[in-house]
């Protein structure tokens, strides 16, 4: 049986990309144990070292004053100490050259020392395996993030993986992509052409397909997945190239704003660190008062508790929707939750029994989505999030 | 974080229900005509008793949704709309299938009490057995004490036949109300099984285990084969009674060792009473259905 299932929506993107990049503040959570690289009043340039935080360096995304630290913003739905920078608009940024004119002129070790201080792409990187995925396929139906930086950068993506590929010795590489996203296939059949260790691989527009475990069961054997392989979404190609083309870290990342509470879907750039309820407020034009926040998707993305939430480079999208409001019957046996689970899981036996393994759930939703007495797996099943 | 639901199919208990009973319609027209329309037209019952199948089939639909009207909105004080309320459980397709069943020559009034109590018990202790085979028996059981219980019309029971292959194919064997049209209940498994409507692999196994071993067995003992294949509703009853969501196995190699299970319970039964041979198997083996998947499920985390 097949362990996917088509998912139709008729949702209509506004065409072009919006840009929000103007936050009044922008927020970095901030740990005890952390290294503040500025000082509590300094006036900060964009793109300015800020902490850094388990080795990693942030920077801020504005040019502003860094005026303190808040604890009134969540993370996560979970309240963190963050440091706020205010907005002065000016975008003043400190060093404008550095801008590399190929991206291939780089050797192996300042590639991989550079994505070190822009980013955390280096722990990525396996130098022994010869193999790289970069997966090109929205996660969820309902979003069109990736489509869209396929769509807007379809050269500067082949470029990217066409150096890396060259800098790091991979024989192969492949781009997935979705086979309905027809745009984007013209798009990548009419240049992929110019890299020849560049493949694509089309999937079928089915759901969890945009999964990283589908992405590799699909692309690979299990012989090729156990010598080693690359994986990266096409939104870590694009950053990359950002870093690497003009030595600077990113500071802005494009989102899915959807729903049905909303006129109008979009696909936004937006600052990181920016309050999640400004960029709502901003973007948004409501046809409902009383939505729900989801973060990620909306058969596998989470409800946000309270929307002052810091938008950070882990969210593809946000949604405004409503609840299903549908009552849970009592289980009907039908046994759809156990034979579409894409990793051969039984959903069932896992909600009946706590206790049991559900290390292996990839947290796709599909089963609750599926159910037709209605039953929400997702709470009790947790698995874990790529 | 939270997890609510937003978006959800639109495969539903209604969708479930309601795809079943369409893909049993031709089945019961074939049963109209088969024993109603064509009785009346050479003359053997009148005009109200051509419409005696319909009837049969009716009645069970009805007590089927007045069993989960009262349920739902008298007991449990359900707010939901009378639709939603009619398919909150299958009991309305228990119901025609019941009347599918049954022999044309049933007492209707002993068809409606039983299973208007027998579907009302259910839905108070949360049916754990077949409620369809349950039914079936004790009906059949207070039929007996009425008359011989035969599943011939009056047309079939004023001649004598020597049925082929052909004829049970086209629903000519003896058989409930709208049960016995093989190439009928072929298309309507196919399109169950493409909208994935059926647990199809319980059917499967239950029809291949019982004709091996009927097979086996007709040789042995020299007697029909066609007759032992396709004795009374057998097949139907492998495709839509086993095959009930909530009282058979869900996981895959659990709707295997079901299948197979009802195909020799079957088989050992019918060797005491051929009529409740498939009821009397589906019964016992849907009281271990969640011991079954159970046990597979733990095998399938060992391997």
């Amino acid at each position: 049986m097949n362990k996917t299932i088509s998912i139709k929506n008729n949702i209509e993107f506004v065409p072009e990309i919006e840009e929000f990049l103007n936050p009044d503040y922008v927020y970095y959570p901030y740990n005890r144990g952390d290294k503040l690289l500025a000082k509590v009043g300094d006036n900060l340039y964009k793109e300015q070292p800020l902490l850094e935080q388990n080795g990693e360096i942030i920077y801020s995304s504005i040019s502003g004053t860094l005026i303190g630290t808040t604890g009134s913003m969540l993370l996560k739905n979970e309240e963190v100490n963050c440091l706020v920078i205010e907005n002065n608009y000016k975008e003043t940024v400190k060093n404008k050259k550095g801008a590399v004119k190929y991206i291939n002129e780089y050797t192996k070790r300042t590639l991989l020392s550079t994505l070190r201080k822009f980013s955390s792409f280096e722990k990525l990187i396996n130098i022994d395996s010869k193999i790289l995925i970069i997966n090109g396929i929205d996660k969820d139906p309902y979003e069109k993030t990736y489509s869209s930086i396929i769509n807007n950068n379809c050269t500067k993506i082949l470029e990217t993986i066409d150096a890396i590929s060259s800098i790091l010795e991979i024989e192969n590489a492949i781009f997935v992509a979705n086979n309905h996203d027809n745009n984007n296939v013209i798009n990548l059949t009419n240049h992929i052409g110019t890299y020849p260790n560049i493949r694509l691989k089309l999937l079928t527009d089915l759901y969890p397909n945009g999964f990283k475990e589908l992405v590799v069961n699909n692309v690979l054997t299990k012989k090729q997945q156990n010598d080693g392989y690359m994986y990266f979404t096409v939104e870590d190609i694009y950053n990359i190239y950002t870093i690497l083309k003009r030595v600077k870290p990113v500071t802005e990342k494009l989102i899915t704003i959807s729903g049905n509470c909303i006129e109008k879907s979009k696909v936004v750039s937006v600052k990181i660190g920016s309050n999640i309820s400004e960029i709502i407020n901003n973007c948004c034009e409501f046809i409902e008062e009383e939505y729900n926040v989801v973060t990620n998707g909306l058969i596998a993305g989470d409800s946000l508790t309270n929307i002052n939430q810091i938008l950070t480079n882990d969210i593809r999208s946000i949604f405004l929707n409503t609840i299903d409001s549908e009552k849970s019957r009592k289980c009907i046996n039908c046994g759809l939750c156990n034979s579409k689970c894409p990793v051969n899981l039984n959903p069932k036996y896992l909600l009946e029994h706590k206790k049991a393994d559900h290390s292996k759930c990839i947290n796709c939703g599909l089963c609750t989505y599926i159910c037709p007495a209605k039953i929400n797996f997702k709470p009790h099943l947790g698995g874990k999030n790529e | 974080m939270n997890s609510n639901v937003y978006v959800r199919s639109k495969t539903s208990i209604r969708s479930i229900s309601l795809t079943r009973i369409i893909f049993l319609l031709p089945l019961i027209i074939y049963g109209f005509y088969k024993n109603g329309i064509y009785l009346y037209i050479h003359n053997y019952v009148s005009v109200i008793n051509m419409f005696r199948p319909l009837y049969l089939i009716i009645i069970g639909a009805a007590i089927g949704g007045l069993v989960n009207i009262i349920y739902e909105k008298i007991i449990k004080k359900n707010k939901d709309s009378l639709v939603d309320i009619l398919f909150s459980s299958f009991h309305i397709e228990y119901g025609i299938i019941l009347g599918s069943l049954v022999s044309i020559n049933t007492n209707i009034i002993i068809f409606t009490f039983a299973t208007l109590i027998i579907f009302f018990i259910s839905k108070l202790f949360k049916n754990h057995i077949n409620i369809i085979s349950l039914t079936f028996i004790v009906i059949y059981i207070f039929s007996i004490f009425e008359s011989n219980y035969i599943f011939s019309n009056v047309y079939e029971l004023s001649k004598s036949f020597h049925l082929n292959l052909f004829d049970y194919l086209i629903g000519r064997g003896p058989g409930g109300v709208a049960s016995t049209h093989i190439i009928l209940l072929g298309i309507a498994l196919t399109g169950l099984y493409i909208s994935n409507n059926n647990k199809f692999e319980i059917t499967l196994d239950s029809c291949l285990t019982y004709g091996i071993l009927s097979v086996i067995y007709s040789v042995a003992t020299n007697s029909s084969i066609l007759e032992g294949l396709f004795l009374y509703n057998y097949i139907y009853i492998f495709s839509f009674v086993a095959t009930d969501m909530v009282t058979s196995c869900y996981t895959n190699r659990g709707k295997n060792c079901f299948g197979i299970l009802v195909g020799v319970l079957t088989f050992a039964f019918r060797l005491l009473n051929p009529i409740l041979a498939p009821f009397i198997a589906v019964s016992i083996t849907s009281l271990f259905n969640n011991f079954i998947d159970r046990k597979v499920n733990k095998m399938e985390r060992h391997d």
